[in-house]
């Protein structure tokens, strides 16, 4: 587990830099519009994105990839969902913000916040156990 | 989280990551294990059973899928494929992405202990421009790779005037 989160942060301030860097330019605003973009070019995703100036509520109600694993009957490891934390997590701490993932196993929300010390941290329990 | 539209890119960094944890073994291991024994199993479900018409099938319908720009020649004894434009490494040249040094290595990487495990070999050569042949024969068939254009006629890659063998 401790090599796939390496992975996973590894991945999202190397190959997401980029990603990071528009989000410390633009704020909540750049957070907001990468994610409808993304969402509109995954096959089968039903999402909702909302910003209030304060955060950014990704509410994933179909996500395309539990759609695309169960249609075609592959093995989704339990703890699938984490990636969406971890990755995400990684991507935006360079940019002054944090992400909480709630829900999970095809549908979740996640926030995008500034980041400050009241914020508690990631609830892992919060994040359902995937199953196929 | 990890979409599929830049897949390629994250596949070709997650190559590379790999390397550097573990060695280019590690990334043959990855190949084998990861791609030609679990994600790309419903390939081994046709081609290994199936043989050549296993191929036909698999790569017909993957191809296809892809919108690659390819031409595909079998016979009862050689499936050839000829990609003139290879939608994968397309997709990382158009956005300026290079991580891993061999990123047309994974195909062979995958594909061959696959055609290993079936029966078969293949001749390969990619130029890492989008462009590759195969040649797949049993592996107790001694004959060599077809001369250029022999099998594939005006398809074969190996005319082009800028082919550069990888």
């Amino acid at each position: 587990m401790d090599g796939l989160r390496r992975y996973w942060a590894d991945l999202g301030a190397q190959y997401y830099e980029p990603v990071s860097a528009s989000w410390r330019q633009r704020g909540l605003a750049g957070v907001a519009e990468y994610w409808r973009a993304f969402f509109a070019a995954e096959p089968g995703a039903v999402t909702d994105v909302t910003e209030d100036g304060t955060a950014v509520v990704v509410e994933v109600r179909v996500c395309a990839a539990f759609k695309h694993l169960r249609a075609h009957g592959r093995e989704i490891v339990p703890c699938f969902c984490q990636q969406c934390y971890f990755l995400n997590e990684a991507i935006a701490a360079p940019a002054g913000l944090t992400v909480r993932v709630e829900g999970g196993n095809g549908d979740c929300r996640q926030t995008f916040l500034p980041r400050n010390d009241g914020i508690p941290d990631q609830d892992l329990n919060a994040i359902r156990v995937a199953t196929c | 989280m990890l979409g599929v539209y830049d897949f390629c890119g994250h596949y070709d960094w997650t190559f590379e990551w790999l390397r550097r944890q573990g060695g280019e073994a590690l990334v043959r291991e990855y190949w084998d294990q990861a791609i030609s024994q679990d994600s790309q199993r419903h390939a081994a479900e046709l081609i290994v059973p199936g043989g050549i018409p296993g191929m036909i099938e698999y790569w017909g319908h993957t191809l296809e899928h892809e919108a690659a720009g390819y031409h595909c020649t079998a016979t009862d004894r050689v499936y050839r494929i000829d990609m003139h434009e290879c939608p994968s490494k397309g997709f990382l040249i158009r956005n300026g992405l290079q991580q891993y040094h061999d990123y047309c290595g994974h195909c062979l990487g995958w594909i061959g202990p696959l055609l290993h495990r079936a029966g078969f070999v293949a001749a390969h050569q990619h130029d890492d421009s989008g462009r590759c042949w195969w040649e797949i024969r049993r592996a107790d068939d001694p004959a060599p790779p077809s001369q250029p254009g022999e099998l594939a006629g005006d398809h074969d890659v190996r005319l082009l005037p800028d082919w550069e063998q990888g």
